[in-house]
């Protein structure tokens, strides 16, 4: 709404209150006898009054009495439902002690809501730029943790490990060379659970600086970890060096494609394989 | 059909009359290396090369993945079960064979002047 209200007083004539609309560029004009609202004259009592040679007159005379007002507090709702029940062009607005606060027409309130829903899409359009911005940098910040179990024996899943942290690191536009030393290290850890002991599990958690694989089985145990190291030596039964396992080059292309490589294993117990990749630098060799 | 895979093959693998067995469109490779032992394959073959192999498990879909292998032979007419081939369609490895030993795939495939 307008406000503060453009006001007359009673005794101003119809013509002051036309120049007031033409110099304030309303429709309409509340009459005000003190703090009370006595009368309003809107543009159609001024087109009257000039057509029928009264525009002279005072606006006691002519204005409409019978003044519909709302209430500020209103809701734009109810204020849009009076405006379609009356059919005026525009009602005084009072406080809840019947001052006149303002005007409002359906102008007020179309420009009102244009304004409002201007800024909503604008906020809209922020909002979620900063959710597209954070989801990036979630992403990126984020440590993807994996932890697969492996079966002992199991051939045809060797690989399935690699392949996630493929596509994972692919994702996050890791360095091709980079993402294959992880790549290889996850299914050469793989391919030993299958092939070397009872079962395990492996946990990888890519950091956005590392990737962190932990592979650890049940048993029985590397009786000695210098010999396995050796590229060659293997221990690898019939089956899977029928498959093209047991090169013997496992654990020493592991140790290649690591930044950080341990091995831990007693021939009473379980094998720990730890092994970190940088993943912003290239310092490994392939 | 037929016709039109083969175009796009490279001139290496034309050479050795390999038949596709996976789609080969927009195939090309850098370099060729010959092994049946998966680590060794991921220990010194290159990304983007020819491998070429007796072995037909689908392990060698995984180790071509995790290398980047551009195409896999298979010699001696082997030809992989049609899960492997379908396994290869998905990650983007190109399968073919030739009743070829590796052997002699390898004299041919260097007389083309692949390196």
């Amino acid at each position: 709404m307008s406000k503060p209200p453009i006001t007359a007083a009673p005794t101003d004539s119809l013509r002051t209150i036309q120049q007031l609309m033409k110099q304030h560029k309303i429709s309409g004009v509340p009459i005000q006898n003190g703090a009370e609202v006595a009368g309003i004259v809107s543009i159609e009592d001024i087109i009257t009054a000039l057509d029928q040679g009264h525009i002279n007159d005072p606006a006691e005379k002519r204005m409409t009495r019978q003044v519909v007002c709302i209430r500020d507090h209103f809701s734009l709702v109810r204020a849009v439902a009076e405006f379609d029940r009356r059919g005026f062009g525009r009602f005084p607005v009072l406080d809840t002690s019947d001052r006149l606060v303002g005007v409002i027409t359906r102008g007020d309130i179309t420009s009102c809501l244009m304004q409002h829903l201007e800024q909503r899409a604008e906020q809209a359009i922020a909002h979620e730029a900063a959710l597209m911005a954070s989801r990036g940098e979630d992403e990126k910040a984020q440590r993807i943790v994996l932890k697969v179990p492996v079966r002992t024996g199991d051939y045809d899943s060797a690989g399935k490990i690699s392949q996630r942290l493929r596509q994972l690191l692919r994702a996050r536009a890791i360095d091709p060379d980079v993402r294959r030393r992880v790549a290889i290290v996850a299914y050469e850890a793989e391919s030993n659970i299958i092939i070397h002991t009872l079962g395990g599990e492996i946990t990888v958690a890519i950091d956005p600086d590392k990737a962190v694989i932990d592979a650890v089985d049940t048993g029985p145990g590397i009786e000695d970890i210098n010999q396995a190291m050796q590229e060659g030596w293997s221990t690898a039964g019939r089956l899977p060096r029928e498959l093209g396992f047991g090169a013997g080059m496992g654990l020493p292309n592991m140790k290649r494609c690591s930044d950080v490589f341990e091995i831990k294993s007693g021939t009473s117990g379980q094998t720990h394989l730890h092994s970190e990749i940088f993943l912003r630098k290239a310092t490994g060799k392939l | 059909m037929k016709l039109d895979t083969d175009m796009k093959l490279p001139g290496p693998l034309l050479a050795i009359k390999a038949t596709p067995l996976t789609s080969t469109v927009g195939v090309s490779i850098t370099g060729c290396y010959i092994s049946d032992l998966l680590s060794d394959v991921l220990a010194h073959a290159q990304p983007g090369a020819l491998w070429v192999t007796i072995q037909i498990h689908r392990n060698v879909v995984s180790v071509a993945a995790t290398k980047d292998i551009a195409a896999v032979l298979f010699t001696c007419g082997r030809q992989p079960d049609a899960s492997v081939i379908t396994e290869a369609e998905e990650e983007g490895i190109v399968l073919l064979t030739t009743p070829l030993t590796a052997y002699e795939a390898a004299g041919k495939l260097w007389e083309t002047g692949l390196r």
